[in-house]
C-alpha cells in the first residue's frame, strides 16, 4: 500500500465530507459569527475615541460668568453644537424632548449663587453620554471655581490610565473576538468527534477494519482536516472582528501556533473521550453540549473571569477552555506568550487534559469494542 | 487445496454460544451459500472468517493463509460486503470506490467496477441519495474494488424489491463467471437455489447439512403433494378421493369442495390409477399439479423451523 497516496485520498475525502455537511458550516462558522456579532453589537459599542455629544446652551441673562463659561465650553473638542448661539429655554426644551441634542447647558446668571445647569432627557439620564457630559461640566465648574479663587496652578492633578499585560490596550471587541475564536475551535473539537460515533454505529469502522488501511492514517487525516477547519475559523472570525467591529490584532505567530495546536488537540481528545462512551449520536451531542455550556460562561469567553463570583474561580481555574482562550489572546492580541511562564502553565494544563482524555478514551474504546485487529 | 477451509469453529459471547462447531471447505470458483434461521450463527461465522472476530477454537485458512500470520495478505485477497453495507454517505459513488481503492496495493479501475455494478450513470451521485438497490450494488462494488479472489456477501438482497434483487443475482453470476469464489448468506431460498453451487444449512451454531441444492432436495424422501380440481361437482371429487385412499402409494388426502389434495410417495403411479378411474366415469379434471420440492422444504425438514422469521 502506498501510504502517501492513501493519505492523500483520505485527507481529500475527509475535507469533502466536512464541507459537505451543513451542520459543520452552521455550528463551526455561522453560529460563532452570529454569536460574536450579537455580543459585539450589544456590548462592544461606545469607543472613547469616537465620543461626541451634541449640545446647546441657554443664556437666561447677560453676565460675565455666562460668557466665560461659554468660552470654556467652546474649547471642549467633543461637543457638537446644535446652534452656535445661545437659544431660548423653550427651543432648548423642544430639542431635548425630541432628542435633537444630548444635553442643554443653562449658563449661570450673575448672582450670589451662580450655578451651571445641565438638562437631559429623562430617558437618557443614566446613559454614558449623559454621565460624560456631567463629568465634563463638573470639571469646567471646578476650573472656573479655581480661577475665581485666584489659583493659577492647581496643587493636585488627577490622571487616569489603564494597565494591561500586553503592549496594547485590550478593548472589549478584541477580548470577545479572541474568546469567540477559542470557543469555536474548542466546540469544533468537542462536537467534531461525533463522526466517530456514527461511523461505529453504522458499521463503517468495522468495514474499514476489513481493508488493509491503517486506522492511524485515518485518524491523522481527519485530524489534519480539523486543523484546516480551525485555521478557517480563525481567519473568518478575525476578519469579521477586525473589519466589522474594529478589533485590533497584535499577532505573535509562534505563540498563536503553539496555542492553536495544543488547544485543538486537547479539545479533539476530549471529543474522542466522549465518543468512546456514547452509543448514539444523541448521547454524544448531549454530553458535548453539557461540557460546552459549562465551559462557555465560566472560562472567560464573553466576560473576564475575575468578574465571576469567588466560589466559582477554582472551577474556572481547572477548565481547559480558560487556558486555551488565554493562550489565543496571548498569540492574537497581547502579542506575547512564549516567553511567559503563565503561557506554558496554560499549555501544560491543556496538554494534561488532552493526554488524560485521550488515554481514557482509548482505554474505553478497547474495552467496549468487540475486538480490534 | 480448498480456497477456504474452516475447521471446528467455536465462539461464545458471555454465556451465549453463537457458534458451537462449524466446519466446511469451499473450492475455488464456487458460489457457497450459508443459510439458517436468525441467530443460527451465520454472521458470527462470517465475521470470524473475515478476521473481525477471533474464534474461541478452530482454524480458518484462506488460500493456506491464517489471520494470525498473514492478516495483511488476507485482507488484500478478500472483498467483503457486510450486512450493514456501511460506506461514506457524503461522498459520491465514484469517490467511495476511489477511496477504498487507495487502501489496497492493487485495485481494479473504478470505471470497470462501476459498469459491473451498473452504476456508471450514478457515479457522481452522493451515496445518501442512492436507492436501496443502488446502495447495495455499490457495497458489492466496494467489495470488488481490490479484485479479490474471495467475495463475502452477507444478505445482499435483504429488503430489496424483486427487480433490484434480480440485478444483484446478475452481479453474483457475473462474479462466478469471472472465476471468483463467493460466500453468500441469504434469507431467500429461491436465491440460494438459483445461485449456489453448494448450500450449507446452519442451525444453533452447527452445520446441519451441506450439499448441492439438487442433492439436498433429492435427499428428501418424503411424499409429494398432488392437487387436482374437478369440473363435475363435489361428488366427482369425493369419489376420486375414495379411490385415491385405496391406492397403496397415497399417504393421506384432503378435499375442499371440488379440489382434492393428496400426498403420494409415487405421484406418477397414483395419477395413473386415478386417471383410469376418472376416464371410466367420464369425470373431467381441470387442473393437475405436482408441487416441486424446494430448498425451503429441505430447510424445514432439517431445522424443523418455518423459514420466515
Amino acid at each position: 500500500m502506498n501510504a502517501g497516496k492513501t493519505f492523500g485520498k483520505l485527507f481529500s475525502a475527509n475535507l469533502k465530507m466536512m464541507f459537505r455537511e451543513k451542520q459543520v458550516w452552521f455550528w463551526n462558522i455561522f453560529f460563532p459569527i452570529i454569536l460574536m456579532s450579537i455580543f459585539m453589537l450589544i456590548f462592544g459599542g461606545g469607543n472613547d475615541k469616537d465620543f461626541k455629544a451634541k449640545i446647546a446652551v441657554v443664556k437666561p441673562a447677560q453676565s460675565q460668568a455666562a460668557d466665560s463659561v461659554l468660552g470654556m465650553l467652546k474649547q471642549v473638542p467633543v461637543f457638537e453644537w446644535k446652534s452656535e448661539e445661545p437659544v431660548s429655554a423653550e427651543q432648548a426644551d423642544t430639542w431635548i424632548k425630541d432628542k435633537d441634542v444630548d444635553g442643554v447647558v443653562v449658563l449661570p446668571a450673575d448672582g450670589a449663587l451662580s450655578s451651571l445647569k445641565l438638562i437631559v432627557n429623562t430617558e437618557n439620564e443614566g446613559n454614558a453620554t449623559s454621565q460624560a457630559l456631567r463629568g465634563i461640566l463638573d470639571q469646567i465648574v471646578a476650573q472656573a471655581n479655581l480661577a475665581a479663587a485666584g489659583v493659577q496652578q492647581p496643587a493636585f492633578r488627577f490622571e487616569m490610565s489603564s494597565v494591561t499585560a500586553g503592549s496594547e490596550d485590550l478593548s472589549y471587541v478584541d477580548f470577545l473576538m479572541t474568546g469567540m475564536i477559542a470557543l469555536a475551535i474548542a466546540q469544533g473539537g468537542l462536537f467534531g468527534m461525533v463522526d466517530l460515533v456514527e461511523m461505529r454505529r453504522k458499521g463503517l469502522l468495522k468495514r474499514l477494519r476489513m481493508t488493509p488501511v491503517r486506522m492511524g492514517l485515518l485518524g491523522l487525516a481527519s485530524m489534519l482536516v480539523r486543523f484546516a477547519l480551525g485555521v478557517f475559523q480563525i481567519c473568518c472570525l478575525a476578519a469579521i472582528g477586525v473589519f466589522g467591529f474594529g478589533a485590533n490584532l497584535h499577532i505573535d505567530v509562534p505563540t498563536l501556533i503553539v496555542a492553536f495546536f495544543i488547544g485543538s488537540l486537547a479539545f479533539n481528545a476530549i471529543g474522542y473521550l466522549i465518543s468512546s462512551f456514547s452509543k448514539s449520536l444523541e448521547a454524544y451531542m448531549g454530553v458535548a453540549n453539557i461540557a460546552s455550556f459549562l465551559m462557555m460562561f465560566i472560562s472567560g469567553i464573553f466576560f473576564p473571569t475575575n468578574s465571576l463570583p469567588d466560589w466559582l474561580q477554582p472551577v474556572t481555574n481547572v477548565l481547559p477552555l480558560t487556558y486555551f482562550v488565554e493562550g489565543l489572546r496571548d498569540g492574537m492580541v497581547y502579542g506575547s506568550g512564549l516567553g511567559t511562564s503563565d503561557f506554558w502553565l496554560g499549555a501544560g494544563v491543556l496538554a494534561l487534559w488532552g493526554g488524560l482524555a485521550y488515554l481514557l478514551g482509548a482505554t474505553l474504546y478497547r474495552r467496549t469494542k468487540v475486538e480490534v485487529r | 487445496m480448498p480456497t477456504l477451509e474452516v475447521i471446528g469453529l467455536r465462539k461464545s459471547f458471555g454465556s451465549v454460544t453463537a457458534v458451537a462447531d462449524i466446519s466446511f471447505e469451499v473450492q475455488a470458483g464456487e458460489v457457497f451459500t450459508i443459510i439458517g434461521p436468525n441467530g443460527a450463527g451465520k454472521t458470527t461465522t462470517l465475521e470470524m472468517i473475515e478476521g473481525l472476530l477471533s474464534p474461541d477454537a478452530g482454524t480458518i485458512s484462506i488460500d493456506g493463509l491464517t489471520w494470525a500470520k498473514d492478516a495483511e495478505r488476507i485482507k488484500s485477497r478478500i472483498g467483503v460486503q457486510p450486512q450493514s453495507s456501511a460506506m461514506f454517505d457524503l461522498l459520491t459513488v465514484e469517490e467511495n470506490l476511489e477511496l477504498f481503492a487507495s487502501f489496497y496495493p492493487k485495485s481494479r479501475p473504478a470505471d470497470e467496477v462501476l459498469s459491473m455494478i451498473n452504476l456508471a450513470d450514478h457515479r457522481n451521485k452522493r451515496v445518501k441519495s442512492l436507492s436501496g438497490g443502488q446502495r447495495q450494488r455499490l457495497a458489492i462494488g466496494l467489495a470488488m474494488i481490490n479484485d479479490p479472489d474471495i467475495v463475502f456477501l452477507d444478505e445482499p438482497t435483504t429488503g430489496l424489491d424483486p427487480q433490484a434483487r434480480r440485478n444483484i443475482w446478475d452481479i453474483v453470476l457475473n462474479l462466478k463467471s469471472m472465476g471468483k469464489t463467493t460466500i453468500l448468506t441469504t434469507h431467500y431460498m429461491e436465491e440460494a437455489e438459483k445461485l449456489s453451487d453448494r448450500v450449507c444449512i446452519v442451525d444453533q451454531g452447527r452445520v446441519v447439512t451441506l450439499d448441492t441444492p439438487a442433492a439436498l432436495i433429492g435427499r428428501l424422501t418424503r411424499e409429494r403433494e398432488v392437487r387436482l380440481s374437478f369440473l363435475d361437482g363435489e361428488e366427482a371429487a369425493a369419489a376420486a378421493e375414495a379411490v385415491a385412499q385405496d391406492e397403496p402409494t397415497v399417504v393421506r388426502t384432503s378435499r375442499e369442495g371440488t379440489s382434492l389434495a393428496l400426498w403420494s410417495v409415487q405421484p406418477e403411479e397414483t395419477l395413473y390409477g386415478l386417471f383410469g378411474f376418472t376416464k371410466e366415469r367420464g369425470y373431467r379434471v381441470e387442473q393437475v399439479s405436482i408441487r416441486e420440492m424446494s430448498l425451503e422444504d429441505v430447510f424445514i425438514a432439517f431445522t424443523g423451523k418455518e423459514w420466515r422469521d
